[in-house]
């Protein structure tokens, strides 16, 4: 058969690799019907190649990866993966030393794992609405518009990482701006959360237009 | 999780003798993998794959310079220094104890793979002598000595030779701070110029040597070059024990990164700094012991897979050293791993939710492969 490679399409009999320990651990009995037939099917059909995302590891975070691939310079996933490491581990020293410093009481609220800080800090830069431009009678107008999860998740990161790459001094690292960054976005501060509420301030005023969107 | 490791800990412990009162697992979970034992003197097979404190004071007084980056950056976080008990350092001790000081100084030579520990063991044994009184010489890395000099000058003793200030004021600092008593207590026996106006004579105090280095850079190199010459030659009278400490002691045979103004290399021997360490580590002096360690990792010219004694130092470098003790060291034991990953998890440094299960350090021992350098960089993010 011929595939083409750019955008390739895989054949429809083509099945989807399955990554997790778990569905391999089981023993036959336990199997419903339903897997049965699966099982059987993955023993004639081709499978797909697993892409280089998908992991088996138990630390494996859909988030992370995807923050990863949007630092990605000219196809660098080494560096940008170490990047993502080094950032990590930063914001656990900064709160892990914080911790030990605190009296008793203050320390529940410390929160140490970088993991629950950065996906609370992209919650909190996410917006809830944006702006497109729609043109009507030859002006361009910027109309508050609803923005899918996946857009919002986007542009939280895009603007996480614009700001880190621009607004730095020439000798700071990217993994410790990036640590400042997301600390401030824990706590609702920072010009990332400022950029959002901007762009809420701008929806809110052009309000007016919202009847132009369509969709 | 902490329950399995302690039950794994007393089940492998079943047959060891006595251990000390806070040892007892279960009032304080925490004391399984650590031990209150915090003098390596007392150090013995019951102690090995725990971990032991060493106070904050000791820690800037003994080891100025020396401790590895990543360790520093672990001190600060946990607000303390602890130190894994391991064979290999134990098996050094042990030599040292047994050691006749009217012999001439015995070489051991620590090697392994990248990551295993060397340093560390070193440490460990700096931290020994240093409790014991020992005068300890510890160069933290000969590496630095052969790469990166942006100043070279031409030595005012002997013409052929290049100075390297920097290097050699840096160094004199750290040795003051950490060995004060014995600069006050020793005597120079000769007199010095150092030119036209300075010099130190007979009988002053080798404080002064060190203090004419800091002083003057440009003559530090040569006041390093005095107080190793005026150590060696009193110690074999008795009245203290020197132990020489170097890491990456194949730099000092092999070629440098160097180069003279002219842009001709520098070999190594061409630095006095380098030349007069060579006299240190040859082994005719007594009343001490020399430790070094072979380090692949800052070295130049030398390939990563290199690890053996021979490959690392050369022949030239295996001659000089010629006969001396080795001293591998490995990859963490199983026991020393769960003692790693159970220190890790007690002084909350692995967050990550799935870090605290089986699965989690399953994966975490087969991907470090038990080695412990890769363990701790995978733990960071974590």
């Amino acid at each position: 058969r011929i595939m083409p490679v750019r955008w390739s399409r895989y054949n429809p009999s083509y099945l989807e690799p399955e990554v997790k320990k778990e569905s391999y651990q089981k023993p036959l009995e336990k199997l419903t019907d339903e897997e049965r037939e699966q099982k059987e099917l993955k023993a004639v059909r081709p499978i797909k190649a697993a892409p280089p995302t998908l992991s088996s590891s138990v630390f494996s975070d859909p988030l992370i990866s995807k923050f990863t691939n949007m630092m990605m310079k000219s196809g660098n996933k080494v560096l940008a993966r170490s990047l993502m490491s080094q950032t990590l581990e930063a914001i656990k020293r900064k709160q892990l030393e914080k911790y030990h410093k605190a009296p008793e009481n203050e320390k529940e609220t410390i929160e140490c794992n970088p993991y629950v800080i950065f996906h609370q800090a992209l919650k909190n830069c996410q917006p809830i609405i944006g702006l497109s431009n729609i043109t009507k009678g030859g002006k361009t107008y910027q109309v508050p518009v609803p923005l899918t999860d996946n857009r919002k998740r986007f542009l939280a990161m895009k603007w996480l990482i614009t700001e880190c790459r621009e607004n730095k001094h020439r000798r700071t690292m990217m993994a410790e701006k990036l640590s400042q960054e997301l600390l401030l976005a824990f706590n609702n501060e920072g010009p990332v959360i400022k950029k959002k509420h901007v762009l809420h301030k701008m929806a809110e005023a052009n309000r007016a237009y919202a009847h132009f969107r369509w969709w | 999780q902490l329950d399995h490791g302690r039950a794994l800990h007393t089940a492998a412990r079943a047959g060891l003798s006595s251990v000390s009162t806070r040892d007892v697992p279960a009032e304080r979970p925490r004391a399984v993998f650590h031990t209150s034992e915090s003098d390596p003197a007392k150090h013995s097979e019951q102690h090995e794959g725990r971990l032991y404190n060493i106070p904050l004071e000791e820690v800037k007084a003994v080891f100025p310079h020396g401790l590895p980056y990543r360790f520093q950056q672990q001190i600060q976080t946990f607000n303390e220094a602890r130190v894994m008990v391991r064979r290999p350092a134990l098996e050094l001790l042990a030599y040292l104890k047994g050691s006749n000081l009217a012999h001439p100084a015995v070489r051991y030579v620590i090697y392994g793979e990248r990551g295993t520990g060397k340093t560390m063991t070193l440490c460990h044994v700096v931290h020994y002598c240093s409790r014991q009184g020992w005068l300890v010489l510890h160069i933290p890395d000969a590496h630095l000595w052969v790469k990166n000099c942006k100043e070279l000058l031409q030595s005012s003793y002997n013409k052929d030779r290049l100075d390297q200030p920097l290097q050699a004021s840096v160094w004199l600092k750290n040795f003051k701070a950490s060995n004060e008593r014995f600069l006050r207590e020793l005597k120079t026996q000769k007199k010095y110029t150092w030119g036209k106006r300075e010099s130190t004579e007979e009988g002053r105090p080798l404080g002064e040597v060190v203090e004419q280095g800091l002083a003057r850079v440009r003559s530090a190199s040569d006041a390093v070059g005095v107080l190793l010459r005026e150590i060696k030659q009193q110690s074999h009278r008795g009245s203290f024990r020197l132990l020489v400490a170097v890491d990456g002691v194949n730099a000092l045979w092999g070629r440098t990164t160097l180069r003279r103004e002219d842009r001709s290399p520098v070999s190594p021997e061409e630095l006095t700094l380098v030349h007069n360490l060579r006299k240190m580590v040859r082994n005719d002096w007594s009343g001490g012991a020399i430790v070094t360690t072979l380090s692949q990792t800052g070295s130049v010219f030398k390939p990563s897979s290199a690890h053996t004694p021979h490959e690392l130092l050369g022949k030239e470098g295996f001659d000089a050293l010629d006969p001396f003790v080795p001293i591998p060291v490995a990859n963490y034991s199983p026991r020393e791993f769960e003692s790693c990953y159970g220190y890790y998890l007690e002084r909350k440094w692995l967050q990550h939710e799935k870090a605290h299960t089986e699965d989690g350090k399953a994966e975490l021992q087969f991907l470090s492969g038990s080695n412990p350098r890769q363990l701790d960089r995978l733990a960071g993010p974590l």
